[in-house]
């Protein structure tokens, strides 16, 4: 878990001040192997706390990793607006906010309507006990990763 | 099995306006709680917000509006944790299912109606502020939703 925290930290990677703010902005490259290793990190808390048979191993790993993938481009879409709020950090337009906020709720509304999507497909395969386990699981690691994102991204100005 | 359902109605809620808490049916130390945290919540929005006294005379009302229009999901979502812990020991998948359901349902409404509002307080403050605005909302509601996670095992 601390090890998911302190990769999306790298992430944002947004100093407290100003100055690193502009700075910190990074490249989709590193990105992209950030949030690859956040995925490794929470496929492996995932796993342990849902406590699957093997039976259900099986058949929830190949849902999982397509659920990955297709959250890895919703991220990397959350990635760029907070690169585009970091560009903008130090002269913010109301255009720039505006396209910003509206970048902000598409990207949260991808993500609710992916772990929608995955949670009816895993309800064909597993019991509906584990797919209520697997959205609490999900729920709790994605508003730890919001909460870590929030306490170093600083307010539009 | 019951986990601090007084503690989850605390958090949820403190979040409506201080009128609410009058109609919670919560003792009275609890609802002079909630009317601090109340208090206080608006103090975090108007501190951080920085609004001239031409945009507080719009955004309050837009805000007190949603606060109430929240109220009945939060109801829904409380009615669902108790559902949840009296169903805890003895879950079937028919109970899971529905819990699930209606949990889904309760925050794609939730988010819905942040974003309706947060759109509406965008239409009468600078855009600024209203980023301003939605990050301080987004932050408030990670913070009950962590708090209350906690409070919540995972289904059995």
């Amino acid at each position: 878990m601390k090890q998911i925290v302190v990769a999306l930290t790298a992430l944002a990677a947004f100093g407290a001040a100003e100055a690193s703010l502009a700075q910190a902005v990074n490249t989709r490259d590193q990105n992209e192997l950030i949030i690859s290793q956040i995925q490794t990190d929470k496929r492996a808390v995932v796993l342990s706390a849902l406590q699957l048979t093997d039976t259900q191993v099986a058949a929830f790993t190949p849902i999982y990793d397509e659920y990955q993938r297709e959250m890895k481009a919703v991220m990397a879409r959350g990635s760029d607006v907070i690169n585009k709020f970091a560009a903008n950090f130090g002269s913010m337009t109301d255009d720039a906010a505006k396209g910003i906020m509206k970048d902000f709720f598409k990207v949260r509304n991808d993500r609710n309507a992916l772990l929608e999507e995955y949670a009816k497909k895993f309800g064909r395969v597993l019991p509906a006990t584990k797919v209520l386990q697997w959205v609490q699981v999900e729920n709790k690691l994605n508003t730890l990763l919001d909460a870590e994102a929030a306490s170093i991204i600083p307010l539009a100005r | 099995m019951r986990f601090a359902p007084l503690a989850i109605a605390v958090l949820v809620t403190s979040f409506a306006p201080a009128l609410h808490a009058q109609d919670s049916g919560l003792a009275s130390d609890e609802q002079i709680l909630l009317n601090q945290v109340n208090t206080d919540i608006k103090a975090v929005y108007a501190t951080n917000l920085g609004l001239t006294e031409e945009e507080s005379a719009k955004f309050w009302p837009i805000f007190n509006e949603y606060q109430a229009k929240k109220k009945p999901l939060q109801d829904r979502f409380l009615a669902n944790v108790n559902h949840f812990a009296e169903k805890y020991d003895g879950m079937n998948d028919a109970d899971a299912a529905a819990l699930l359901k209606e949990k889904m349902a309760i925050e794609k409404e939730g988010e819905a109606l942040k974003q309706k509002y947060t759109a509406k307080i965008a239409k009468e403050l600078p855009a600024k502020k209203a980023l301003r605005y939605a990050q301080l909302e987004s932050r408030v509601q990670n913070l009950v939703s962590r708090n209350v996670y906690t409070l919540i095992p995972l289904a059995r």
